[in-house]
């Protein structure tokens, strides 16, 4: 790990020597969000913040920056791999700086452009606030914006692009928060199995087991994991025994009402066979798990979400072992390899 | 400031080249340590242990635990080449207590002035050997101490104990009923004292600039539905010094580890 980001900061610093002596100028290059037909719209104020080519650029190398952190060697890329949906592959929760250990599994990364609202407990009620809340933390990032600036303000590539990204050419927290918002728009996966399914595209269909767990999906899953993005954006506590070890109130810490204990937001399930382990602190490794866990592992914490009452108040979505096969099978449809490698998003 | 950074690229250039020279078999390590950390991490199938959740097995069984210890000693490192590390006796016996897990559920092993080499194995026990358990009492330095503060002990006559598991658990005929596993050896009369090896999935470089990590999964479902399947309601919710109960599961116990990966640094 040290090695790359020791060869990036080299190949970094040699575009910069090369690139000094040219000309300097904001000439934007409009780049376009993807709407695909089959989503919510844009919820993100593009008017605000129009997505350009250099400022996507920006936007990419500060996401791959160490500088980012108080080490300098903890990007958010470090947590947010792009081969498992931008997660932190296989880890329950991340580590951060000086062996910080944060206490939720890394989100993916992906479609953020049409949802309002960010992390498993909404702490973001905006994207461009989000990335202060990892960068801040001293279990992940552990620095201060006030300190990023600074140090970028001292390097010689972002003295250059930020006057190619933005019109006002200032190395500012606005600037650096638009250009990873502009960077994280455009990370849309639209294009998986199911998508070409959805949209008729390329005469791709469903196989019947992948069918069979489509109509499953929608008939016990949809209500919560709803539209094409497989999130409502809401809010819910989903019954999982509490661990006593994290304690962790989910969106509760956020306004602390009562209501609110245990709740997280739902998770889109697109590049779910990617992104394992599973929910808010990683406990479940694989798929199977989590289904196991819906169909009888649910306990009543004091708060459940009355979606999971059974006629006879039992908690838990009953799932036969064909249905959990299928919805699998089907889940699987959700993996867009053309966005978990598209250079666009790489680091190399 | 412009040759400065040429120099520093320079400089990288020169350490990146440094590093490919490291598989020379010219490298000496003669005299050279550093620090191996190996992180438990306990699970129960393919979920992550935590307390107070409840787990199925077989049988139509489930438990839920509050506590979860055990005993590892003799850790040993192979390198490629065959030769054998093994970590100083007096320091070689730690207790994985997952009450000390961090928020990642892992509990950390620190080993100290490891030979320099590239390990491609790991061994350890589970519990205390005989041959450390006869040196007596007085012969087991602070251990003794740590271990009875710990809930690890029986009297010295009966010795450690090498797993501790207590909670609750529910069958076809009752729910919620006691589950304590407290087993080790018995005396010398009873040897449940077993060894683990493991491959790594690949080398771990050990030098003095570099600390790597070994993660070690531990399967708790394991010791119920191991090589033997036992039932809680059949005299497996209460094994202490039983001859045969407590070598089902120390038995059960050898196939619970597995290396998950490998950290580099």
């Amino acid at each position: 790990m040290k090695f790359k980001i020791l060869i990036s900061l080299g190949l970094l610093l040699c575009l910069g020597c090369t690139k000094n002596d040219t000309e300097i100028a904001y000439q934007p290059v409009y780049l376009n969000v993807e709407q695909p037909s089959n989503f919510p719209d844009i919820v993100y104020n593009l008017e605000n913040n129009p997505v350009t080519e250099a400022g996507f650029e920006l936007g990419k190398s500060l996401f791959y920056e160490g500088k980012l952190s108080a080490n300098n060697a903890i990007p958010c890329a470090f947590c947010h791999e792009q081969a498992f949906a931008f997660t932190h592959h296989g880890h329950t929760v991340s580590h951060g700086v000086n062996g910080g250990i944060g206490t939720r599994n890394a989100q993916p990364m992906q479609n953020l452009a049409y949802q309002s609202e960010f992390m498993w407990d909404g702490a973001a009620s905006h994207l461009d606030l989000q990335p202060v809340i990892p960068l801040t933390s001293d279990l992940e990032m552990g620095e201060t914006v006030g300190n990023v600036i600074t140090k970028l303000q001292a390097d010689s590539y972002y003295q250059n692009q930020f006057k190619k990204a933005f019109e006002d050419g200032a190395i500012n927290s606005e600037n650096l928060l638009k250009a990873l918002s502009q960077f994280m728009v455009m990370m849309v996966s639209s294009n998986s199995k199911y998508d070409k399914h959805v949209r008729a595209e390329d005469g791709v269909t469903l196989t019947q087991i992948e069918l069979d767990g489509l109509a499953t999906f929608n008939n016990k899953c949809a209500s919560c994991h709803a539209t094409d993005l497989f999130t409502d954006q809401s809010y819910r506590n989903n019954g999982l025994s509490v661990n006593p070890r994290l304690n962790d109130l989910g969106r509760y810490d956020i306004f602390e009402n009562p209501n609110d204990i245990y709740k997280f937001k739902v998770p889109s399930l697109r590049n779910v066979e990617k992104s394992f382990p599973y929910m808010h602190d990683g406990r479940f490794a694989t798929l199977e798990a989590v289904l196991d866990f819906y169909d009888s592992g649910m306990v009543d914490n004091g708060n459940v979400d009355p979606i999971f009452k059974r006629n006879d108040g039992t908690l838990g979505i009953s799932l036969s072992a064909y249905e959990k096969e299928s919805i699998i099978a089907f889940l699987k449809t959700l993996t867009d390899n053309e966005f978990l490698t598209d250079e666009r998003f790489s680091e190399y | 400031m412009k040759i400065l950074k040429i120099s520093f690229a320079l400089l990288l250039c020169a350490m990146v080249s440094s590093c490919s020279n490291e598989d020379d078999n010219t490298e000496n390590l003669a005299g050279q340590t550093g620090t191996l950390i190996i992180k438990f991490d306990n699970g129960v199938g393919d979920q992550d242990f935590i307390f107070g959740t409840s787990y199925t097995k077989s049988n139509n069984e489930s438990f839920q635990l509050s506590t979860l210890k055990y005993l590892i000693s003799n850790i040993a490192l192979t390198d490629d080449e065959g030769n054998t590390f093994m970590y100083p006796s007096e320091k070689n016996v730690f207790i994985i207590n997952e009450a000390n897990a961090n928020n990642a559920g892992e509990i950390y092993v620190t080993l100290d002035e490891v030979d320099a080499a590239n390990y491609t194995n790991i061994s350890f026990g589970l519990g205390i050997d005989q041959d450390r358990y006869a040196l007596g009492a007085e012969g087991q330095g602070n251990f003794l101490t740590t271990a009875e503060a710990e809930g690890m002990m029986w009297s010295w006559a009966t010795g450690y104990r090498f797993t501790r598991l207590d909670g609750t658990y529910s069958s076809n005929t009752v729910t919620n009923e006691a589950l304590n596993i407290h087993m080790g050896s018995v005396g010398t009369s009873v040897d449940n004292y077993n060894e683990i090896s493991l491959s790594l999935p690949n080398t771990v470089v050990v030098r003095e600039d570099k600390s790597p990590q070994i993660h070690v999964v531990a399967d708790i479902a394991k010791l119920f539905d191991g090589e033997t399947s036992v039932s809680f309601d059949d005299g497996y919710a209460q094994v202490h010094v039983d001859a045969t109960t407590t070598g089902v599961i120390a038995n059960n116990a050898k196939g619970m580890f597995s290396v998950h990966h490998v950290h580099n640094e």
